[in-house]
């Protein structure tokens, strides 16, 4: 067999081979991200990349070449190796866009990884993302590569020497101003934004009564209503009289106080009067036991939005089927990456001399 | 009935083992799930992450014959993390960042978020730089149809269907080009305004545009759009019903489809679109072909939107006047000493928006002191309507499947965040 591979390779008819394989290269359907958009254009009608023996085909197992579209997560790089090892060789790999390159505008996130880092990359398309031509260019200089079995750079950079363009300077501070002890409240009073908000408001109030520690309106529109998180299924219940539909579930990490506000955020689309509104139902947990009654059951549109939510703040939602599994992140991300104590890496800023 | 053989309940002992990549590959269902399902002589068919479509999430398919019982989604092979990302970085610097998640809408992207600083700050915008907001926001969900309906047709095998939106859009991007310097990563939209003004020949070559696409769709429409193939494909599945629709939060065209009235343009009105003349595409059916008719009908309302704003635009400033350090005659190169120090008063603010593809939440926290958001939550359209999407498929075939994803236009980048 490794002589029939020798021969290919080496022997009278390895040009043949280079030839066929120079033309025929064909990209797996793996659209990472965003990129994908630019990759689509290269191969429709505008720029046509078929006219370069390149066309985008479904499966792995009858394909060569791997086309990288930006950012590559945790999640995705498992993909991205098993989907590697099916392809036959030989095969290629490219990486569009900046974020495949060194992370580009997500550099620093928590699910974030190199595609270097995970298979051998033959090409690199920088941009962000890179257009169709860039993209094209790729692919000849990946056919140039085969046919000459030289990898050359179809971009040259001027070198400059930074030393010698100015006096060095000393690295400028960083431009973010974070409070110490920051000042967290969700309902904070803004009704002179909505002055006609007090009927609603006192429909709502009525509704709930008792079970509402207040309800402030938070601007046009916007209601904020604070309840304890054991009369949450009540209020909730309640609640979908006037409303059918969460929007948003979010959870506010306030580790300074050592509480998680969860919010809930309602709104209707059968219910005209109240279409516009948004009634954001706020309660404090404490945030070392960290449990609150699911609200999935009442509003299931609120289903995913809680799993997500557990993810990546490792709330409880008591009654939700889908505790206690990663449902967005992959199984070896850090333990809850949206509170704040996991911290990302930080800029840093350079100044002329390296510093 | 007589002469009939009377059905024997049969249980044969087979080994019920889940295989052992089960606990290799990280297989987001229970165990008893699979177990469950080998006893039940059912299937369980995994869809992705990589599959011949476009996008990629996976999903878990549990089949009865080849009915799908239940559809359990696996999300996240986009999740960049951006929620996290935001939280460290300026209140500027956030702007093209949030455009990702769908970048050939980022006007409505970068509009949602901007409108969050201007309601937090009370910033006044000057008429002009509405109308442009508001022309490259369509121009993006004329866009983001076009990319929806080729993707479609790749899911369906339709070349032919995938080659004519995407020639269309050429023009949509040559139009973006020329308002904002970028194909599809615009970033044109900041606090108080837009970047800069665009003149006068730019506003007719974009008239001029809008007429060849609308010549153009009409032979879409006839290759693809009335293609009995399509129809065929399309008709009647992944059905929901308004109540369902309603109950599992479904937004944008997908809610309209299946006959709510609810388009957060109209509904809460943001920059001009109240003076503008459109009407909202509301179909009655609830299935994928009336999903994808509603975008159509969509576009059409875009384009005559694209034209009142061509015809309307007043004369005037683009950026406004309460961002006072910002220089006239420099914007780009004042920009970031401008806004770089913006800090929110303390509290909550959340805007809606409508995105090509539904409904758009942003709600920043702030604490009052910090110039970065302390919490910054946005829900994207395809992350809301991923449980409808999920529900629609119950009780299809499995080669229905794919057309109902693409009958949502489902992005995963967009969802995943």
């Amino acid at each position: 067999m490794s002589e029939m591979v020798r021969f290919l390779h080496s022997g009278p008819l390895a040009p043949i081979k280079r030839w066929g394989t120079k033309w025929s290269l064909w990209p797996v359907h793996l659209v990472t991200a965003c990129c994908g958009v630019e990759l689509a254009h290269a191969y429709a009608s505008g720029y046509d990349g078929e006219r370069l023996g390149s066309l985008n085909y479904g499966i792995s197992r009858q394909t060569n070449l791997i086309i990288v579209e930006g950012a590559i997560t945790r999640k995705m790089a498992r993909i991205l190796k098993m989907t590697y090892e099916q392809m036959p060789d030989p095969k290629f790999v490219m990486v569009m866009g900046a974020c495949g390159l060194k992370g580009g505008l997500f550099w620093n996130g928590y699910h974030m990884v190199k595609p270097s880092d995970v298979v051998p990359v033959d090409f690199f398309i920088p941009g962000c993302p890179p257009t169709p031509e860039a993209m094209l260019r790729g692919i000849r200089e990946l056919q140039e590569k085969i046919w000459s079995g030289e990898p050359r750079n179809s971009i040259s950079f001027n070198k400059i020497d930074m030393l010698r363009i100015g006096s060095p300077r000393l690295a400028p501070p960083s431009p973010k101003k974070i409070a110490k002890t920051p000042l967290v409240k969700v309902n904070v009073d803004r009704s002179e934004k909505w002055k006609e908000g007090g009927i609603i408001v006192k429909e709502v109030s009525d509704l709930l009564g008792e079970l509402a520690s207040s309800v402030t309106i938070t601007g046009r529109n916007r209601i904020c209503v604070f309840v304890e998180s054991e009369n949450a299924v009540e209020v909730a219940k309640r609640l979908s009289r006037l409303f059918d539909h969460v929007k948003s579930v979010n959870v506010i990490d306030v580790p300074h106080e050592s509480s998680f506000i969860i919010e809930y955020v309602f709104s209707s689309y059968s219910n005209k009067k109240y279409m516009p509104i948004l009634l954001t139902m706020a309660s404090r947990i404490d945030r070392e036991e960290a449990k609150f009654p699911s609200l999935a059951e009442i509003f299931p549109s609120a289903d995913y939005l809680e799993r997500e939510m557990h993810d990546l703040f490792g709330v409880w939602f008591e009654g939700n089927p889908g505790m206690g599994v990663r449902f967005l992140i992959a199984p070896d991300t850090p333990e809850n990456p949206l509170r704040k104590d996991f911290r990302l890496e930080e800029e840093v800023y350079t100044g002329g001399d390296g510093r | 009935m007589t002469g009939m053989k009377e059905v024997r309940e049969m249980s044969i002992e087979v080994p019920v083992e889940p295989p052992a990549e089960y606990e290799s590959l990280f297989i987001p269902v229970p165990k008893e799930f699979v177990e469950d399902a080998y006893r039940k002589d059912d299937f369980i068919v995994f869809i992705g992450p990589q599959h011949p479509g476009s996008g990629h999430m996976r999903i878990i398919v549990r089949l009865k014959g080849d009915f799908i019982v239940e559809a359990i989604p696996d999300p996240g092979y986009v999740h960049r993390s951006m929620e996290k990302l935001a939280e460290n970085r300026l209140y500027v610097q956030n702007i093209p960042l949030l455009e990702r998640p769908a970048i050939m809408d980022f006007g409505n992207y970068n509009l949602g978020y901007v409108r969050v600083i201007e309601e937090a700050l009370d910033i006044e915008v000057p008429e002009r730089a509405q109308y442009l907001r508001v022309l490259l926001a369509e121009l993006g969900r004329i866009g983001t149809h076009l990319y929806d309906a080729g993707i479609l047709a790749v899911f369906m095998g339709h070349t032919t269907g995938f080659m004519w939106p995407f020639a269309v859009r050429e023009f949509i991007v040559e139009a973006l080009t020329h308002i904002t310097g970028a194909r599809i990563t615009g970033s044109f939209i900041i606090p108080g305004g837009v970047r800069r003004d665009v003149d006068e020949k730019v506003l007719r070559m974009i008239g001029r545009i809008i007429f060849t696409i609308e010549n153009r769709l009409e032979k879409f429409e006839r290759v693809f759009i009335r293609n009995p193939t399509v129809v065929a494909r399309l008709k009647d599945v992944g059905v929901l019903t308004r109540e369902e629709a309603i109950k599992y939060g479904v937004v944008g065209p997908f809610l309209r489809a299946s006959g709510v009235e609810y388009d957060v343009r109209r509904v809460e009105s943001y920059e001009v679109y109240d003076d503008l003349d459109f009407e909202i595409p509301v179909g009655d059916d609830g299935d994928g072909y009336t999903r994808f008719l509603v975008r159509v009908e969509e576009i059409a309302q875009s384009m005559s939107i694209i034209r009142q704003v061509i015809d309307r635009i007043p004369e005037g400033d683009v950026i406004s006047s309460d961002i006072e350090a910002i220089s006239r005659n420099d914007i780009r190169g004042s920009f970031y000493d401008a806004l770089a120090k913006i800090t929110l008063p303390a509290g909550e603010y959340t805007t809606l928006t409508e995105a090509a593809r539904g409904t758009l939440l942003f709600s920043v926290l702030s604490d009052g002191a910090s110039n970065v958001p302390y919490r910054l939550r946005f829900v994207t359209p395809g992350w809301m309507y991923l449980k409808g999407f999920m529900e629609s498929l119950k009780g299809e075939r499995l080669a229905d499947l794919q057309a109902i994803y693409g009958s949502f236009g489902y992005f995963p980048p967009e969802a995943d965040r």
